[in-house]
C-alpha cells in the first residue's frame, strides 16, 4: 500500500511529505507510544503508528530508518514536530482515528507486523 | 628560573589547552548554526544606489546579488559603494560593478573553514549557498564570534557542575581497555548541553550525519546512533546535568563514550534490567522511561561498560565492530 492510500484509509491529514506519498510503499507497520520500543524493535522501512505528537517521533523514526509516521488520536500535532519532520524528510500523517481503529484498518488491508515475536 | 618566567610557561600551557579545545569546537560547529538566515539580497538590474540604501537601512556591510531563481551571481560590499560614490556611478546598475566569482560557504562547512576564508580572502562576509547555488544565509565575522561565545557559555556552565565529580578516576581512562584516554583525540565530540527532553536525540542525529559522511555502513551507523540516542536520552532524563558524547573511529571498531556529571546510578544491575525505570510520569508521557534504555544500548553494541556511583556521574562506553553488521 502506498502512503497516499493509507492517508485516505485513515482519513488522515498530510502534515509533511505530500509530494512523496505516492512513491512510498508500506509493507510493515508498528504501533507504539514508547520511543524506546521503537528504537528497540523498529526495523528499516517500517511505518510507525503512534499516539505521541512530540518532535521525538520524527527524530526517532529517522534514526531507526522508518519511512513515515501516522499520529493518531491527538487533537493537534505540535508545530515543532511538523517542522522537524520537514527537516528530516519524514512523511507525517495525522489521523483522527484511535490507535485501535487505525491499526485494525491497516491490518485488515494486509499490512504486516514487524518481525518481533517474544515468548508470552 | 625567575617567577615571572614560570608564570609565562604556565600561561602557555593553559593557552595550548584552550587553543586545542577552540580548534575542536571550530571543527564541529557548522556554518548553518552560526549564519544569519535573514539575508537581504538584490537583483543585478537594481542600481548601486539601491544597494547603498539597503545597507544603510538594514545596517549590513555587504549584499549578495541573486538572479530570478535566487542563485548567487555576485556581491556588493561597502567598499564598492564608496568607489561608486567617488567615481560618480552610484546610479548605474549593480550588474556593471558587482564582484563576480564570489567565494561562498556551504551550510555544512565548519567554522574552521570560515575562519580560513576570512584569513585568506580578507573579505568581511561570505554568502552561504545550497547545492543549487541559492543563497540561504550569510556569515560575517560577528556571526563566528557569536557562535563561539554561545558555545563557551554552555561549556562554562557544565564545567561548574562537573567540578564535584571530576576527581573520579574513571573519567580519565577507557572503561573497555583500562588505558588512559586522550579525549582530545576523539573524531567526534558533542556536548549534550540542554535539559529539554524534547531535544533528546539531537546529538545522536548529528553523530549519524558524521558517520555517514565518513562513508560508513548504513547498518552499523544505525546501531551506533540508536545506542547513542538512548544514552543521550538517559543523560537528559536522569543526570540532572549535562554530558558529552565522544566517538572514536578505530580500524576494527567504533567506540562511543557518553559521560555525564550528574547524580549517577544507585544500582547499575537493576538499571540494566529490561522494564526497570525510575523515570517520572511526565517523561513517560513523552514516550521515554520504558526501562529499555540500557538494555537497548547493550543490544545494539558489541561491548558495553557502564560505570557509576550515586552522585558521581555516569560513564558509558560502547564498542561497535565494523564487520559484525
Amino acid at each position: 500500500m502506498t502512503l497516499r492510500e493509507i492517508a485516505d484509509l485513515l482519513d488522515a491529514k498530510v502534515l509533511c511529505g505530500d509530494e512523496r506519498l505516492d512513491n512510498v510503499v508500506v509493507e510493515y507497520v508498528a504501533a507504539a507510544d514508547m520511543m524506546s520500543d521503537v528504537l528497540a524493535f523498529g526495523q528499516p522501512g517500517f511505518l510507525l503508528v503512534t499516539g505521541l505528537n512530540t518532535p521525538q517521533v520524527p527524530r526517532t523514526v529517522n534514526i531507526v530508518g522508518g519511512i513515515g509516521v501516522v499520529v493518531v488520536r491527538k487533537p493537534v500535532v505540535l508545530e515543532s514536530t511538523v517542522e522537524l519532520a520537514q527537516v528530516l524528510e519524514v512523511p507525517l500523517l495525522h489521523s483522527p482515528l484511535t490507535m485501535f481503529e487505525a491499526c485494525g484498518k491497516l491490518y485488515a488491508r494486509g499490512l504486516k507486523p514487524i518481525n518481533v515475536r517474544v515468548k508470552a | 628560573m625567575s617567577e615571572s618566567r614560570l608564570e609565562t610557561l604556565e600561561g602557555m600551557k593553559l593557552s595550548n589547552v584552550f587553543l586545542d579545545s577552540l580548534m575542536q569546537i571550530m571543527n564541529h560547529l557548522k556554518i548553518e548554526e552560526v549564519m544569519s538566515k535573514n539575508v537581504h539580497v538584490l537583483t543585478p538590474e537594481k542600481s548601486m544606489w539601491h544597494a547603498k540604501e539597503l545597507m544603510r537601512l538594514k545596517k549590513v556591510s555587504g549584499i549578495p546579488i541573486v538572479n530570478r531563481e535566487g542563485k548567487l551571481v555576485g556581491i556588493v560590499s561597502i567598499e564598492d559603494i564608496i568607489l561608486a560614490l567617488e567615481g560618480n556611478y552610484i546610479n548605474e546598475p549593480i550588474e556593471k560593478h558587482m564582484t563576480r566569482n564570489v567565494v561562498c560557504l556551504k551550510p555544512s562547512d565548519n567554522l574552521k573553514k570560515a575562519v580560513e576564508c576570512f584569513e585568506r580572502y580578507g573579505y568581511g562576509r561570505f554568502p552561504v549557498t545550497d547545492e543549487k547555488g541559492r543563497v540561504v544565509g550569510i556569515v560575517a565575522k560577528e556571526d563566528v564570534l557569536k557562535g563561539l561565545l554561545q558555545w563557551f557559555s554552555t561549556v562554562y556552565t557544565h564545567d561548574e557542575r562537573r567540578s564535584d565529580v571530576l576527581e573520579s578516576e574513571y573519567f580519565y581512562k577507557s572503561l573497555l581497555t583500562g588505558e588512559p584516554l586522550d579525549k582530545r583525540g576523539a573524531d567526534f565530540v558533542m556536548e549534550i548541553g540542554y535539559t529539554d527532553i524534547n531535544m533528546a536525540g539531537v546529538v545522536a542525529a548529528r553523530l549519524k550525519e558524521f558517520l555517514i559522511s565518513k562513508g560508513m555502513d548504513e547498518k552499523l551507523v544505525r546501531r551506533i546512533t540508536i545506542a547513542t540516542y538512548e544514552a543521550e536520552a538517559n543523560v537528559v532524563i536522569h543526570s540532572g546535568s549535562n554530558g558529552v558524547v565522544y566517538c572514536f573511529l578505530g580500524q576494527d571498531a567504533i567506540r562511543v563514550r557518553v559521560e555525564d556529571y550528574g547524580k549517577g546510578i544507585e544500582n547499575v544491575d537493576l538499571a540494566m534490567r529490561e522494564g526497570f525505570s525510575t523515570a517520572p510520569d511526565h517523561i513517560r508521557e513523552l514516550g521515554f522511561g520504558a526501562g529499555m534504555g540500557l538494555p537497548n544500548m547493550k543490544r545494539f553494541s558489541d561491548k558495553m561498560v557502564i560505570v557509576s556511583e550515586g552522585g558521581k556521574g555516569v560513564v558509558v562506553e560502547m564498542l561497535f565492530y565494523r564487520d559484525e553488521t
